[in-house]
């Protein structure tokens, strides 16, 4: 039963929801379109259809403009706090959700405290200190603050609350210990809330600039935001190359996210509905 | 449960020394180095080392006319982005809350712009705004006259072309947060309005959005937080310049870019500390009295 009144609706409905979508990734297509340009061709909005197409700006990337040694620092980064958080958090949240001492009031209270503190206001301070201990312009200084998160650490607590702690009981009936309980038990029963987390902090890690610009001063430990965003030369910019790295930058964000998508989206919400 | 308290211990550990290392001691710290005049060539890295000098370092800012200028920046960037980013994001969510053709395509593509790097955004955003760019051609179809350099590169411009390019960026991660509060609302609510009569106007006003406010009250405490802060976007579009600079680019810039003052510049991050504070107080308030007024 479709009147005339609610074809001109459903139309309105998609041209409306096609606009929009024509604005967010517009941007996005612009950057694909001029990283496969030719370097000195006008990147004018002419030459959008234009046939130039060239992947020599991506094999530059890895020769002459150095952007394999920011991916790499990149990689090693994003994977050594991945990892960290993954461990760490878990174990946080497990003491968190399971431990019923007065103490963990205490350690819950740190939780809450970090996870309601602008970041800035570590901006100076730990600059300071990784300068005093001698980690600052290394690997440490990019890894060390990071390996585990209030964030992190509500979330999995939440999620291992809405498992039955029977199983747990009755492996410490057969004799088990905390430590096996912990990672022979829990751990496997809390694949999706750690995936949901590994995801979250892949993403904040992976597009992160600010700490890893100043905690870092040696252009050999640059992640690739940080190469990118000093990238652009000093006088005319090179966009093409600079597109070319951007790409290289969002592809493994958009593959983790084409596959990942309800990880993604139960990550963000988790926090919204459990007010 | 009887897990021991040794291994509760061992467990919170590696948490523990991150908290009290890289959060609660420089918290501290900063808070102390406030009152010191310690820079580059000063420093002594305990903070009673330096010399104290009291409440100097606040009055010196309240009349620093560059951080008095990062402040007002600040308040317009958040004022400007936080309204205009939650109306379309609600608007976006119910766009693509019913089940339709195509519709996870719609929310995918939406959603894209915020888990992309800030910095690329910047970046696309250069070249978008520069003189003959994107942004400016579409204005002259528009018949208004763009900068004349450009976006960036103007004082009347510059802060609102990065404010503009914010709201793009955050829409889509509002967006789902908002899809998620809709989910909530119970479809029985709707039936028993429409069987009452209700247009769709009356519910959105009388059902939808009533129940959205615990939603739309985190969103708008989330929002604010991370708008105060407001950085990279800055850093990598317009370094401060052309009337641009906000707080935590001047704290950045007084302390680790150019002045190397870091009591100075710790001192202004907790004025921005306190506002973040004062002001998320505030809102739960105001939510929490409207709340009880319904």
């Amino acid at each position: 039963m479709v009147t005339g009144h609610n074809v001109f609706k459903e139309v309105f409905r998609y041209l409306l929801l096609t606009v929009v979508l024509a604005v967010m990734v517009g941007p996005l297509l612009w950057m694909f379109r001029v990283s496969f340009m030719r370097v000195g061709e006008s990147i004018a909005l002419q030459n959008l259809f234009s046939l130039s197409f060239t992947l020599t700006n991506f094999l530059d990337l890895f020769s002459n403009i150095n952007m394999g040694r920011p991916l790499f620092n990149s990689v090693l980064v994003v994977t050594a706090v991945t990892l960290g958080n993954i461990l760490f958090c878990f174990m946080t949240a497990y003491t968190l959700a399971r431990f019923k001492y007065l103490a963990n009031r205490f350690l819950f209270v740190t939780v809450i405290l970090i996870l309601m503190i602008p970041a800035h206001i570590v901006i100076i301070p730990l600059y300071l200190l990784c300068l005093k201990t001698g980690i600052y312009n290394t690997y440490w200084a990019l890894i060390l603050p990071w390996l585990v998160n209030p964030i992190g650490i509500f979330l999995v607590k939440q999620y291992i609350e809405t498992i039955p702690p029977s199983m747990e009981e009755a492996a410490r009936v057969d004799g088990a210990g905390d430590f096996q309980i912990l990672f022979k038990i829990v751990m496997p029963l809390c694949k999706p809330a750690l995936a949901v987390l590994a995801i979250q902090i892949f993403f904040t890690n992976w597009n992160s600039f600010l700490f890893p610009y100043i905690l870092v001063s040696d252009n050999d430990l640059y992640t690739l935001p940080v190469a990118l965003a000093l990238f652009q030369g000093h006088q005319a910019i090179d966009w093409q190359h600079l597109m070319a790295g951007s790409v290289i930058a969002v592809i493994p964000v958009l593959i983790v996210f084409f596959f990942m998508q309800r990880q993604i989206i139960s990550g963000i919400t988790v926090g919204s509905i459990k007010q | 449960m009887r897990g021991s308290k040794l291994s509760a211990f061992t467990f919170s550990l590696p948490w523990l020394l991150t908290f009290s290392l890289f959060w609660a001691f420089p918290l501290v710290y900063s808070f102390l180095i406030g009152f010191t005049d310690c820079n580059l060539h000063t420093f002594k890295f305990l903070p009673w080392a330096n010399t104290w000098i009291g409440w100097d370092n606040y009055k010196a800012l309240l009349t620093d006319s560059e951080f008095i200028d990062s402040l007002k920046n600040t308040f317009i960037f958040v004022f400007g982005t936080i309204p205009v980013t939650t109306v379309i994001a609600l608007v976006m969510a119910l766009l693509v809350s019913r089940r339709f053709k195509g519709r996870a395509l719609f929310r995918a593509g939406y959603f894209l712009p915020s888990i992309t790097s800030m910095v690329v955004i910047a970046l696309i955003f250069i070249n978008l705004y520069q003189r003959g760019g994107y942004v400016a051609l579409l204005c002259e179809m528009a018949g208004i006259a763009p900068p004349v350099n450009g976006f960036l590169y103007d004082r009347g411009t510059a802060l609102y072309a990065v404010m503009a390019m914010d709201i793009w960026m955050s829409v889509g991660y509002y967006m789902l947060i908002f899809l998620a509060g809709l989910k909530a609302i119970p479809e029985e609510l709707y039936e028993v309005a429409e069987v009452h009569g209700a247009s769709s106007g009356r519910q959105f006003f009388s059902i939808t959005l009533p129940l959205l406010k615990p939603v739309a009250l985190f969103v708008l405490v989330i929002n604010s937080i991370k708008s105060f802060q407001v950085f990279v976007e800055i850093f990598v579009m317009t370094k401060g310049k052309f009337d641009s600079s906000t707080m935590v680019y001047f704290i950045y810039d007084t302390g680790l870019a150019t002045a190397f003052k870091f009591g100075y510049a710790s001192a202004a991050a907790y004025i921005l500390f306190v506002i973040i504070a004062v002001f998320s107080v505030i809102q739960f308030i105001l939510f929490r009295r409207k709340q009880t007024a319904w």
